[in-house]
C-alpha cells in the first residue's frame, strides 16, 4: 500500500473516533505506524497479546480502540480474541498486516499467510482487505461495526518482498 | 495467610475502587468474599490482568485501579511491567498473590522461589512492597496513601486447602455492570 493511504488511514480513524492505537509494529504498515507515532498516538507493547489487553482496559472504559499486528500476533492473539474479546464482547478494531500474501515472501510468513484467511472465518472475525482504492469504505466499515459494539479486522497485504 | 483470606482483607480496604482480578482461584476467591460491580473478572486470557488494568488505569486517571494478579499469571506477562513502567500510571497498583504454585490447575509449581519477583519489579522502577501477614499489609496500606504508583505489592500466601466457586455472572454481565459502575 502506498505511503500516502496509511498516512490518511491514520488520519481518518483517528479523525472518526478511534482514540487508541495500541499493537506490535509491522513493516507492512509502517506509514501507518509513523503517522500515529507524529501525532503521539501510538502506545507499542511487548507482545500482541498484551496489546489486546490494553486496549480492553480503554475499550471498558468506553473509548473507541485499535490494534494493530503483523498476521505472526494475529496467531499469537487466538487465545485472547476468543477468551477476552469476544468472550465479553469488546469491540475493537484490529489492523492487521498479511505476510505471505504473495507466493513468494519469506519463508516465516508462508504458513501463517496461507490459513489467514480460515483462521479470521474460524473465529468468526469480520475482516475486509484494506486497499489504496477502498480505504475509506473500508474504514467506515470498521467504524459502522464499532459504533454497533462489534469487532472487525482490516487486512493489509504485504504486496513485495524485500 | 491463605489467598482467600489475603483477599478478603484488601479488598475491604479498596472500598470502592477498580479491581481487575486475574482468571482461575483468584476471580473465583473475590467473587465470594467481596463482589462488587467494579469487580472485574477475568474467567479467560491469562496473564493480561495488568494490561487491562493499564487500560483502564490510563483512560481514568482520577481513579484508583488495582490489579489482582497472580505469581503464575505475571510471569505469563512480565513484559507488561516494562510497557507500564514505561507509562509510570499514578494510579496503578499491582497485587501479586504468591504461592509459588499454578494453584488452580492443580498446584503446579512456578519459578518464584527461586527467582526474585520484587528485584524484577523493582529494576522497572515500580515501587514495591512486600508483605506475609496482615500486620504487614495494613502499614503497607497506610503507606501508599501518599505514594504515586505505579506500585507492586508481593503478597506471598500459602497454598490453599479449600477451593471457592466459579464466578456465577456470565461474561457479558461482568462487562456490563463493571462498565455503568464507574
Amino acid at each position: 500500500m502506498k505511503k500516502l493511504t496509511q498516512r490518511q488511514i491514520f488520519d481518518y480513524l483517528f479523525n472518526n473516533g478511534i482514540e487508541n492505537f495500541v499493537g506490535v509494529p509491522d513493516s507492512t504498515m509502517k506509514y501507518f505506524i509513523d503517522q500515529g507515532l507524529k501525532r503521539k498516538k501510538i502506545l507499542i507493547t511487548t507482545r500482541e497479546e498484551e496489546a489486546i489487553g490494553i486496549a480492553s482496559g480503554f475499550a471498558l472504559s468506553k473509548s473507541n480502540s485499535l490494534v494493530f499486528m503483523q498476521n505472526a500476533g494475529f496467531a499469537n492473539s487466538i487465545s485472547t480474541i476468543t477468551s477476552l474479546v469476544q468472550l465479553y464482547e469488546i469491540p475493537l478494531v484490529f489492523f492487521i498486516g498479511w505476510r505471505g500474501y504473495l507466493k513468494k515472501d519469506a519463508p516465516e510468513h508462508m504458513k501463517i499467510g496461507k490459513i489467514q484467511p480460515n483462521l479470521l472465518k474460524i473465529l468468526d472475525l469480520p475482516s475486509k482487505i484494506i486497499t489504496d482504492k477502498n480505504w475509506k469504505v473500508s474504514c467506515n466499515w470498521a467504524l459502522k461495526k464499532l459504533a454497533n459494539h462489534e469487532s472487525s479486522a482490516l487486512i493489509i497485504r504485504r504486496l513485495f518482498c524485500d | 495467610m491463605i489467598r482467600k483470606e489475603a483477599i478478603r482483607l484488601i479488598s475491604k480496604k479498596i472500598a470502592g475502587d477498580v479491581i481487575v482480578s486475574a482468571n482461575g482461584y483468584i476471580s473465583r476467591d473475590l467473587f465470594e468474599v467481596n463482589d462488587k460491580p467494579t469487580n472485574f473478572y477475568m474467567i479467560g486470557s491469562m496473564g493480561l490482568a495488568s494490561s487491562i488494568g493499564l487500560g483502564l488505569a490510563l483512560q481514568n486517571p482520577k481513579k484508583m485501579i488495582y490489579v489482582f494478579d497472580g505469581d503464575g499469571n505475571i510471569l505469563m506477562n512480565l513484559g507488561s511491567l516494562t510497557t507500564i513502567s514505561k507509562l509510570k500510571p499514578k494510579n496503578f497498583i499491582h497485587i501479586i498473590f504468591d504461592n509459588s504454585s499454578h494453584e488452580s490447575t492443580g498446584g503446579q509449581p512456578t519459578s518464584t522461589n527461586k527467582i526474585s519477583i520484587d528485584a524484577i519489579a523493582k529494576a522497572v522502577n515500580f515501587k514495591v512492597f512486600r508483605c506475609n501477614s496482615k500486620n504487614n499489609l495494613d502499614e503497607t496500606f497506610k503507606k501508599i496513601r501518599n505514594i504515586a504508583g505505579p506500585i507492586i505489592i508481593l503478597m506471598k500466601i500459602s497454598k490453599s486447602e479449600k477451593i471457592s466457586g466459579r464466578v456465577l455472572l456470565p461474561p457479558k454481565k461482568i462487562k456490563s455492570r463493571f462498565m455503568k459502575s464507574f
